[in-house]
C-alpha cells in the first residue's frame, strides 16, 4: 500500500497528541467511532470565554488516514472561533491529505469529532 | 467457514446452482476435527472440501483422520493444499484424499501454475471445465505451459528435500519472534500454536489498529485482518470465526517467515514492532481508557 506523504508525516511527526482534563469547564470533548468499527477518535478543544479555540488535543485508534485526519483537524481549529470550526468540511480534510475514495470516511469521522467537541463545550456553557 | 475465498466463492456459486452446502465452524483453535466432519455428513453428501493449512492463521487440519471418515462414508474428499506444500508432509498413500489442489507460488515456484491431484484408485471422475481435444483423459483440454510445470516440479522437489531443515530453522525463528513480542501487555496469538505451521504468526496487539501498524512497519511485508486493509472494509472472517471480537481482528498482524528469512530480520522486526506498538498506543484513546481502568465493553460508543 502506498501511503501519501502527508498522511505519513502526521504519523511520523504527530502534533497535538494528548489529553485535557475533560472535567475542566473550558474543555469540550468529542469521542466518535467504535472499537468494533476499527475507528475511534477523541478530539478535545480548550475554549476561551470569548469562544476562541486556544488549544486542541487528539488521540485516535484507527488507520493512518484516520490518525492524519484527526491530527490535521487539531491544527486547523487552533485560533478559530467555535462557529468557524463548525464550518470545517470533511471534503477539505480529504483534499488536503489526498485521501483515496476508500478512506474518505476517515475525514467524515474527523468532522463528526469536532462537531461533537463543539456540542460538548456548548452544553457545558449552557449548564453553567 | 475459514476456507479461502477461492473455495467459499465457488461454494456460493454451487448454491446458486441448487446444491446444498453445510459450512463447518472451527473451534477457537481454528482446527476442524474429523469428529465435526463425521457429524455433519448427511446421507446425500457428495463432497467434503477442507483446507490442509489455513492461510491467515496457519493452523493444520488432520486430513489423514478426516480422510478415513470420508472414505468410510463413501464421500469424496477434496483438500486445498495451497499453503501446505513444503511445510507439512503430504503422503497421498496414507492420506485418503481424492482430490488435492496444489499451487507452485507459495513454495518458491513460479506464479500462474498449479495442479489438481485426481485419485485413480478408487476412481474419481471429474467433469472438464474447458472442452476441446480431450487431453488427460478428457479432464483438461488445452495446451499447458511446460516451462511453468517444470518450475513447479523443481520447486516441489526442492521443498521435499529441504522441508525438514527449513521447518526446524523457521520454527526457531518464529519462537524468537514470538518471545520478542509476547511480554508486551495485551498481546494475543490468534489460533492454536501447536497445530500450526512453523512459518505463521498471527498476533493481535490490543488498542492498536492493524493498518496504522502496517504503515508504521512499511518496510516489512506483513498483512492485517483489519477492516481498514480490505477493500470491503470488513474485518477478517477467519479471525471472527475463531471467536475473536472485532477489535482484536482489527488489531491483528500476520507475519510469515520463509526459507530466506534471517535472524537479523527477525530481530529488526521485533524492534520495529515494539516501537510501532508503543508509539501507536501513545496515540490511542482506547489504550488511555484501558490504563485508566475503564471497561471498554461498558462504554456507549457514538458510531455512525
Amino acid at each position: 500500500m502506498a501511503y501519501s506523504d502527508k498522511v505519513l508525516d502526521h504519523y511520523e511527526n504527530p502534533r497535538n497528541v494528548g489529553k485535557f482534563d475533560d472535567s475542566d469547564q473550558s474543555v469540550g470533548t468529542g469521542m466518535v467511532g467504535a472499537p468494533a468499527c476499527g475507528d475511534v477518535m477523541r478530539l478535545q478543544i480548550k475554549v476561551s470565554d470569548a469562544g476562541i479555540i486556544e488549544d486542541a488535543k487528539f488521540k485516535t485508534y484507527g488507520c493512518g488516514s484516520a490518525i492524519a485526519s484527526s491530527s490535521l483537524l487539531t491544527e486547523w481549529v487552533k485560533g478559530r472561533s467555535l462557529d468557524e470550526a463548525k464550518e470545517i468540511k470533511n471534503a477539505d480534510i480529504a483534499e488536503e491529505l489526498a485521501l483515496p475514495p476508500v478512506k474518505i470516511h476517515c475525514s467524515v469521522l474527523a468532522e463528526d469529532a469536532i462537531k461533537a467537541a463543539i456540542a460538548d463545550i456548548k452544553a457545558k456553557r449552557e449548564a453553567s | 467457514m475459514i476456507e479461502h475465498k477461492a473455495v467459499l466463492d465457488s461454494c456460493r456459486q454451487l448454491e446458486r446452482e441448487g446444491f446444498e452446502l453445510t459450512y463447518l465452524e472451527p473451534s477457537d483453535t481454528g482446527v476442524i476435527t474429523a469428529d465435526a466432519v463425521e457429524k455433519a455428513i448427511r446421507p446425500d453428501t457428495i463432497l467434503v472440501s477442507l483446507m490442509h493449512v489455513n492461510n491467515e492463521i496457519g493452523v493444520i487440519n488432520d486430513i489423514e483422520s478426516i480422510g478415513k471418515v470420508t472414505r468410510e462414508n463413501k464421500v469424496l474428499f477434496h483438500v486445498d493444499a495451497a499453503q501446505s506444500t513444503g511445510k507439512v508432509v503430504i503422503d497421498l498413500e496414507t492420506m485418503q484424499v481424492d482430490l488435492m489442489s496444489l499451487t507452485a507460488h507459495k513454495t518458491y515456484g513460479p506464479k500462474g501454475i498449479g495442479a489438481l491431484f485426481v485419485r485413480r484408485k478408487p476412481r474419481v471422475r471429474i467433469v472438464p471445465q474447458i472442452h476441446g481435444g480431450g487431453h488427460e483423459r478428457g479432464m483438461r483440454s488445452g495446451t499447458l505451459p511446460t516451462h511453468q510445470i517444470v518450475g513447479m516440479g523443481e520447486a516441489f522437489r526442492l521443498a521435499h528435500e529441504e522441508m525438514e531443515a527449513d521447518n526446524r530453522r523457521i520454527l526457531s525463528l518464529r519462537t524468537r519472534l514470538l518471545s520478542g513480542l509476547e511480554d508486551m501487555e495485551e498481546v494475543y496469538v490468534n489460533g492454536a500454536l501447536d497445530a500450526r505451521v512453523a512459518a505463521n504468526l498471527n498476533i493481535s496487539f490490543n488498542f492498536v489498529e492493524g493498518e496504522s501498524l502496517m504503515m508504521a512497519l512499511r518496510d516489512l511485508a506483513v498483512s492485517s485482518g483489519s477492516a481498514c486493509t480490505s477493500a470491503s472494509l470488513e474485518p477478517s472472517y477467519v479471525l471472527r470465526a475463531i471467536g475473536r471480537n472485532d477489535e482484536l481482528a482489527h488489531s491483528s498482524l500476520r507475519i510469515t517467515i520463509g526459507r530466506f528469512t534471517t535472524e537479523e530480520e527477525i530481530d529488526y522486526a521485533v524492534g520495529k514492532i515494539r516501537e510501532a506498538v508503543g508509539k501507536l498506543r501513545e496515540l490511542s484513546p482506547l489504550w488511555d481508557m484501558y490504563k485508566d481502568g475503564v471497561d471498554l465493553d461498558q462504554v456507549q460508543w457514538a458510531a455512525h
